[in-house]
């Protein structure tokens, strides 16, 4: 027999949705595994990625919490390179954004750049296209673009030896072209490199233990002893400076995945989203499958008939077992191409959902034979029952039609109609509850205005002029307020334990953020001031030295009455001039953290403007960018919407929810594509008894309940099974935010309440068909 | 009772009408015990769907104790025959995952009967046809004469006026025939109009009429 045929049968309605069901099964699957390939590709990709490791820093925090960080003090690399055994090579890299590249009247804002050792290129082997990677970094005078940027300049690649302006201050020789970096490296989307040299002319570069700013890569020898290097390497800072900061060596190849550390211990990170993720992919394979038997089972076994006639002309039973799994291997094989073509036509839209580049490796060999293994796999998993049970059978009895094992108390498909259902609503749960907990921290108050206020970072000309634009802003009316500060309001930039004011307990360690601001900083923010008043440097100049801080700050230092107090950053002392409520300046899913605001004495490259609430945003967009066009006139003008910021923040919780939602849709659709095909084999197998109950005077609503009440057990049951499954998982996903929901019970109402809902319109549609139907038509004397 | 005029019944084919029951016209009155017979195909189980109402003729007339039916309400028809019209398979029909108990039990349930009532009817017809001992098998544990009486049983749970047989005996051996035909005879001496039919000259003898059909008419 072959597909076409079975597919022109009589039940090419059950094929269909068979063939369906598991293509999007394995579509989805196929999807899930693709992205998973890729987060295991990521910071895999280079040549020595088995010698390479970036050095982590320890330090005990607030609370006497371990806390851990990848940044290190820029001294550290040429004292490591010396003293710590088995390191090959080693280079440090300082990111940078908002460069000036010109080429004579070309000019490009480069966001995405770094400051880097001379051992850089060769470290990680980044591929160039013109250039030697040991010399390309080592003068102050040079620079690596990757082709892109390259192109963008000067119009061609072929630009080895040609100057280009940095800012206005450097003229530098192009060194190296670089190809595009991969995708699955942590350096992709950087478009240029510039040597470490530079940095140190420029001013930038410092040599304090206490200020971990620069990350830190190192190729450890093919031989190196690991453990060795790690115990010397441990207490490294402490032997050259009072930071009591230690350090760790840790594989890159590990980085990205396992990048959550809980109290100095390594626990999870990305890695448990690519499990959870894979378990999903599992599940929705899983489900297709038991549909893709289920229903070829159930159709299989109205074919008892004609494998009863085939044995009684002499198929031996060798031949008929061949017969159901040829067929069923026709089957997957469809539904496979199937498949591929519905991951080709939905991967853009998927990668849009998750954010990164997904692609179909159809170059990879290894792709292409799990893919042909797994056809064969569900098709022979989904083709043995009817293969080796119905062949099993007395041809004598099948004929005589007494071929009833339906409705036995235990049934496989029973079983299996539970365990999808069960998945189902895990999936379900899942969804609602990651939904809640977005919408819990989105209602959260964030503690300042998000409208009309827009940030800018500090380039070229700004820093001198700034007097003039503030002035230029307020006084054509443009912006209610201008504050200069350290970071971006929803940023974090800066934060230690160093901090100190009368009556800390010595052996407290206190962890606070820190901030800076010039002036206007409440105003501006549009926090809430709880007591004192704003910075105002114009009338106070002392406000250079003053402070604002959180409510959370003045808990944590103690102070009953705040005002007037002060502290000590270092050798500075800066008094508390006010208090405000607190904001969100971290994650919405966190706590807040004490937070103290200096005032101007602090580094500050940020600018926040209130516009004027009487101009539309366009208007005050518009005038100014007239502004900095007269002051900062070499630049493009770039700002940035903070309430976009702010959103920013969601984004990855928002795009697992999109995720969940997205596959939980699928698994409940499978499940009601064989739900569906289900109730119609049980309707017709059962169409006997339900002409003879109607003839008895059965009502097509009780006919139809009875069909359906069957299923409404299993789904019953399925929801009983699946709530203490869902609460484990969703309780354990929740700890990962301090600021969460509870699980209450309404959720897995909806839940079940749902899965209930969809089953049954999917079941009755089969039931109200089947009650309508004459008796007469069944009952008929054969 | 039972009045049929000028009934036709056909299925199209294309342009052409096959004809299943052609010119129809029959009385039936109480009490009686009609037999019909024919070759296959020539209408007669067609009929007595017709005239149990569960497939319905293209054109005519149908009175059922005065009142005419096919002019009917759906529901009111379905009222009125469920309370007076009980029906019997050549095939049994019983339903398999149910007891024998429970078999009978069906139709009451049907009528909304409480569940007292149901059991004092049930034991009764479990007396009647000495199936007592049988109450609690299920159909495929019983012979296909005793698979029939209890299909009568049930047929009879409502207390019909009538009682539509197709073949009652066509799947049983002479001597669990003849038992089912003594029972018709039995019912029908109670006052059960019987409408019954038949293959066999012989049991069709146990009928006080014969309606001979061919080719969708009665001859």
């Amino acid at each position: 027999m072959t597909a076409s045929r079975i597919l022109n049968r009589k039940n090419k309605g059950f094929t269909f949705l068979n063939i369906i069901g598991l293509a999007i099964g394995m579509g989805a699957a196929m999807l899930i595994l693709l992205w998973i390939n890729f987060q295991w590709s990521i910071d895999r990709v280079y040549p020595k990625t088995h010698r390479l490791y970036v050095v982590g820093q320890q330090d005990v925090s607030t609370n006497n919490e371990i806390a851990v960080w990848f940044s290190t003090p820029k001294p550290m690399a040429a004292v490591m390179k010396a003293e710590i055994a088995g390191v090959e090579n080693l280079s440090r890299l300082s990111g940078i954004n908002g460069l000036l590249f010109s080429v004579g009247e070309t000019k490009i804002l480069s966001k995405v750049g770094s400051f880097v050792d001379s051992s850089f290129l060769q470290l990680f082997d980044l591929p160039l296209l013109a250039g030697n990677p040991s010399t390309a970094l080592r003068d102050p005078s040079q620079v690596v673009l990757t082709e892109k940027l390259a192109i963008s300049l000067f119009g061609t690649s072929d630009v080895l030896g040609k100057t280009v302006q940095l800012d206005s201050t450097q003229q530098l020789l192009v060194s190296g072209v670089l190809k595009e970096v991969p995708k699955s490296s942590r350096f992709t989307g950087y478009e240029y490199f510039l040597p470490w040299t530079l940095m140190e002319k420029m001013g930038y570069s410092d040599e304090h233990w206490g200020n971990s700013s620069v990350n830190l890569f190192v190729e450890m020898k093919e031989q190196a002893n690991i453990a060795a290097a790690q115990a010397q390497l441990k207490n490294l800072i402490k032997r050259h400076s009072e930071v009591s900061t230690q350090s760790f060596l840790k594989p890159i190849k590990e980085s990205y995945l396992y990048n959550t550390y809980k109290n100095g211990q390594q626990v999870g990170g990305r890695i448990s989203m690519v499990k959870t993720f894979s378990y999903i992919a599992g599940f929705i394979l899983l489900i297709a499958c038991i549909n893709f038997m289920n229903l070829s089972t159930a159709q299989s076994e109205k074919r008892a008939k004609e494998v009863g006639i085939r044995k009684v002309v002499g198929a031996p039973r060798f031949r008929l077992i061949g017969l159901f799994l040829r067929e069923s291997l026709q089957l997957t094989a469809i539904a496979g191409l199937l498949a591929l073509l519905l991951v080709m036509l939905f991967l853009p839209v998927f990668v849009g959902i998750v954010g990164q580049e997904v692609n179909i490796p159809y170059l990879d060999i290894r792709f292409w034979l799990l893919f042909v293994g797994f056809i064969v796999f569900t098709g022979l998993l989904a083709g043995s029952y009817p293969a080796f049970f119905l062949s099993s059978f007395n041809p004598i009895r099948v004929l005589k039609g007494r071929f009833q094992q339906l409705h036995s108390k235990f049934n496989p498909r029973k079983f299996l109609v539970v365990t999808q259902f069960c998945i189902a609503i895990v999936l379900i749960i899942s969804t609602v509850a990651i939904r809640k907990q977005i919408q819990h921290a989105q209602d959260r108050d964030f503690g300042f205005t998000q409208d009309n206020l827009v940030y800018m970072m500090e380039v070229g000309d700004m820093k001198k002029n700034y007097p003039l634009i503030k002035h230029a802003l307020l006084e054509r009316g443009i912006a209610q307020s201008v504050t200069r500060m350290m970071s971006p309001l929803t940023e974090r930039w800066s934060g230690w334990n160093g901090f100190t004011w009368a009556g800390k307990d010595p052996n407290e360690v206190i962890q606070i953020n820190r901030q800076s601001a010039d002036d206007q900083v409440v105003a501006t923010a549009g926090f809430t001031l709880l007591q004192g008043r704003d910075l105002d440097l114009a009338k106070f100049p002392t406000d250079s030295m003053a402070a604002i801080i959180n409510e959370t700050a003045a808990k944590a230092m103690g102070f009953k009455d705040p005002l007037g107090k002060t502290f000590n950053d270092g050798n500075d002392q800066y008094h508390i001039i006010g208090v405000i409520k607190d904001f969100i300046q971290e994650s919405p899913f966190e706590p807040i953290k004490p937070l103290v605001i200096e005032g101007a004495n602090g580094f500050m490259n940020t600018y926040h403007i209130r516009f004027n609430p009487k101009l539309s945003t366009e208007e005050a967009l518009a005038k100014t960018e007239q502004v900095f066009k007269e002051y900062n006139s070499a630049y493009p003008f770039q700002y940035q919407f903070v309430d976009e910021a702010y959103a920013f923040k969601f984004m990855e919780t928002q795009r697992t929810g999109t995720l969940a939602s997205l596959f939980a849709g699928l698994t409940i659709f499978i499940s009601c594509l064989g739900l569906f095909g289900l109730a119609a084999f049980m309707a017709e197998s059962r169409i006997k008894e339900i002409g003879i109950r109607k003839v008895l005077g059965a009502s097509v609503f009780s006919v139809t309940r009875m069909l359906s009440k069957e299923f409404l057990l299993l789904v019953s049951l399925a929801c009983l099974i699946a709530f203490p499954i869902a609460y484990w998982i969703m309780d354990q996903y929740l700890a990962h935010f301090s600021y969460r929901i509870t699980l209450s019970w309404d959720i897995f109402l909806l839940a079940g309440a749902g899965a209930i809902l969809i089953s049954m319109l999917t079941v009755s549609f089969q039931s109200i068909k089947a009650a309508l139907a004459n008796p007469v038509d069944s009952l008929r004397n054969e | 009772m039972i009045k049929l005029e000028q009934l036709f019944k056909w299925y199209s084919q294309g342009n052409n009408r096959s004809f299943v029951l052609k010119d129809i016209n029959l009385s039936i009155e109480a009490g009686d015990f009609v037999s019909i017979m024919g070759p296959s195909g020539s209408g007669k189980s067609t009929l007595l769907n017709v005239i149990g109402m569960l497939d319905e003729p293209n054109e005519g007339k149908y009175y059922f104790m005065g009142e005419d039916v096919l002019a009917m309400k759906t529901k009111k028809r379905n009222q009125l025959f469920q309370a007076h019209m009980g029906y019997v398979f050549q095939s049994y029909h019983l339903i398999d995952e149910l007891t024998v108990y429970e078999n009978i039990e069906t139709p009451l349930i049907y009528k909304n009967l409480s569940s007292a009532d149901r059991k004092a009817i049930v034991s009764d017809l479990l007396d009647r046809f000495h199936i007592v001992g049988k109450k609690d098998l299920f159909p495929a544990q019983l012979s296909g004469g005793q698979q029939q009486i209890v299909g009568i049983a049930r047929a009879l749970a409502g207390s019909p006026k009538v009682l539509l047989a197709d073949e009652p005996t066509g799947n049983l051996n002479s001597k669990q025939g003849e038992e089912i035909m003594e029972l018709f005879t039995q019912l029908n001496k109670d006052g059960v109009t019987i409408i019954q039919v038949t293959h066999s000259e012989k049991n069709a003898a146990y009928g006080h009429r014969i309606l001979e059909m061919l080719d969708g008419q009665i001859k």
